[in-house]
């Protein structure tokens, strides 16, 4: 197990230097001015190289010990400034790309950010960020530089460096602050330290081979794309791809051939149609067709997932571990994974976790869990007591160590009559009936009150006319076998999606 | 550039091609997922060998929108 990040790539550098960690797309003009697509390749070796020279960009630029946000779409040089920078002493700020502009410069003034590191697709906000920001020192272009005033070229700067950086950063001391994607409220920045993040990543031996091909699809200031695809993809020595965009994983899956992704449960659904579509054919085929007869196994997180995906999936010979995390726990709380599973479970507790109940809520307290929220003492106070961090969510550990989560503490409606009901346990309920494609079930006017979205593809397949009969026709269903307290009195139906924050989770309110 | 479109929405959702129009939105009328939507656009740059931009492509709703951006960046 390594404490910090700096230990973390530097013995992977040592035990995997010349295998590749990152492979990605390129594009360039082959024969005759022909478009081309070419994949490149870092090694281990140069993933270190380039992140000390980063962090002698940052301290020639007297930015150590400072805060420093990245903004862009998954690439290497956004992996390198993050190392480079955590490993440099200084705070990685990652940013949600896909956020406006706006919010972005709002971001970079509540971390106390001097130095922001820029994608190409992110120039607005860089451009935006130099005039708002007035604590910005220094802005760094990952590719050719577009003219902002503070600005320079990243890879120009860390050309003019020489190799290693000494610098030894300690297990406790600050390493990021990242933004929580929240369904409800403002977003609060969660403060972690080195070995919240190293620890988490590799203190439990998941049984993953060296060499184990990652496509990395989801959005990477993610905690939990962070922690498994990059920070526990490097720890084992994987070889980790870089999906440049949602519009393009069926065809990257082709390119790149790999073993497992990591997805939220939204996409498994979506895959999940794929496979069915298909399931005349021997599931073998189905497999090949879809993922690629390499592909074994799905990471899935994030939100609830429906158990019955992981039959299904079975079936085509993909293993899907359901893991539980939160940004303030770094993320990951517990995992299914090998030999280690249970139905209806999210997993196992990671070995640096213990976990207790506190009516019905469950508390987790070790050595991920964050420092609190940075400048929100009055928050950090509400989320964090004597170490243990109060998770929101409802659950239950069971005698094997194995947690089962029932429901989200701030969504329980509780009735009038006092009884608390779980939004969540109704949703999967009724989102088990392949026409209810996304479902919210919520209190309103003293009532439970079920808003759907049908699936009008399964709709038309299924000849089904009248959609709000057949949806009341599953309600009822549901209906007859619940207490009374847990019944649903009125159903909405809509002809759009929810609305999803960027992770993809329905926004509650 | 709308028939080689409807050629492509009839693999991705149940519908007939004779009931796609112009008019009909991917998610609400045809049944696409978002994540669908993106499939398909990325089928659709191999076949016509263009670039799709994904900010520029998450505001289209219309199959007639789709044509005229497609058209554009085609040209």
């Amino acid at each position: 197990m390594h404490s910090t990040i700096r230990e973390l790539l530097a013995a992977a550098a040592q035990d995997f230097g010349a295998q590749d960690a990152f492979r990605y797309k390129v594009k360039g003009s082959g024969d005759g001015g022909k478009k081309e697509v070419r994949i490149e390749a870092k090694t281990y070796t140069q993933l270190k190289e380039d992140s000390e020279c980063f962090s002698a960009v940052l301290a020639a630029l007297g930015q150590k010990g400072k805060h420093v946000a990245i903004v862009g779409p998954t690439s290497y040089s956004w992996v390198v400034a993050y190392f480079g920078t955590a490993d440099s002493g200084s705070v990685v700020v990652p940013l949600d790309a896909n956020l406006p502009d706006a919010d972005l410069c709002e971001l970079i003034d509540r971390a106390d950010v001097t130095t922001l590191v820029y994608d190409e697709a992110k120039a607005g906000v860089a451009q935006m960020a130099a005039q708002r920001c007035t604590k910005l020192e220094h802005i760094l272009c990952m590719s050719e530089p577009h003219g902002i005033a503070k600005e320079q070229s990243m890879w120009e700067l860390i050309g003019g460096q020489g190799a290693g950086f000494d610098y030894v950063p300690q297990p406790d001391q600050l390493a990021t602050i990242m933004f929580t994607s929240g369904t409800t409220g403002k977003s609060k920045g969660v403060m972690l330290t080195h070995r919240n993040l190293a620890e988490n990543a590799t203190c439990l031996d998941m049984g993953l081979e060296s060499g184990i091909v990652i496509l990395s699809v989801l959005p990477i200031h993610h905690a939990y794309c962070l922690s498994m695809d990059i920070l526990k993809g490097i720890s084992i020595g994987a070889v980790i791809c870089i999906n440049d965009s949602l519009l393009r994983v069926a065809k990257n899956i082709k390119l790149f051939e790999p073993n497992m992704i990591l997805m939220v449960p939204l996409m498994i659904e979506t895959l999940a149609k794929k496979l069915e579509e298909a399931a005349w054919i021997p599931a073998p085929l189905v497999r090949a067709k879809v993922f690629g007869k390499q592909f074994h196994t799905v990471c899935s997180g994030g939100a609830y997932l429906n158990p019955a995906y992981l039959e299904m999936f079975q079936k085509y010979g993909i293993t899907i571990w359901q893991g539980y995390g939160m940004t303030e726990c770094s993320p990951v709380i517990s995992t299914n994974y090998g030999d280690f599973m249970k139905d209806g479970s999210v997993g196992k507790l990671m070995p640096n976790c213990e976990a207790k109940v506190v009516d019905e809520e469950i508390w987790v307290k070790g050595s991920s869990v964050m420092q609190g929220y940075y400048n929100m003492p009055q928050e950090t106070a509400e989320t964090l007591a004597d170490g243990w961090l109060k998770t929101g969510d409802l659950g239950y550990v069971d005698e094997d160590g194995y947690l089962f989560l029932t429901g989200r503490k701030k969504n329980l409606i509780i009735t009038p009559n006092g009884e608390n009901v779980s939004p969540e346990e109704i949703e999967n309920k009724l989102g088990e009936n392949r026409l209810v494609q996304e479902v919210l079930v919520r209190e309103s006017e003293g009532v439970i009150e079920a808003e759907i979205f049908p699936d009008c593809e399964y709709a038309g397949k299924k000849k089904i006319k009248d959609i709000q009969g057949e949806l009341q026709k599953i309600i009822d269903a549901y209906n007859q076998g619940a207490p009374l307290y847990k019944r649903v009195f009125r159903l909405k139906v809509r002809d759009t999606e929810f609305e999803k924050n960027t992770t993809k989770k329905i926004k509650r309110f | 550039m709308f028939d080689k479109l409807t050629d492509l929405i009839t693999n991705y959702v149940e519908v007939k091609k004779e009931d796609i129009r112009p008019e009909s939105r991917f998610m609400e009328d045809l049944g696409f997922s978002s994540f669908d939507f993106m499939s398909m656009l990325g089928e659709i740059e191999d076949e016509l060998d263009v670039e799709v931009n994904p900010e520029e492509a998450a505001n289209i709703r219309t199959v007639q929108e789709a044509v005229e951006y497609l058209e554009k960046i085609s040209e």
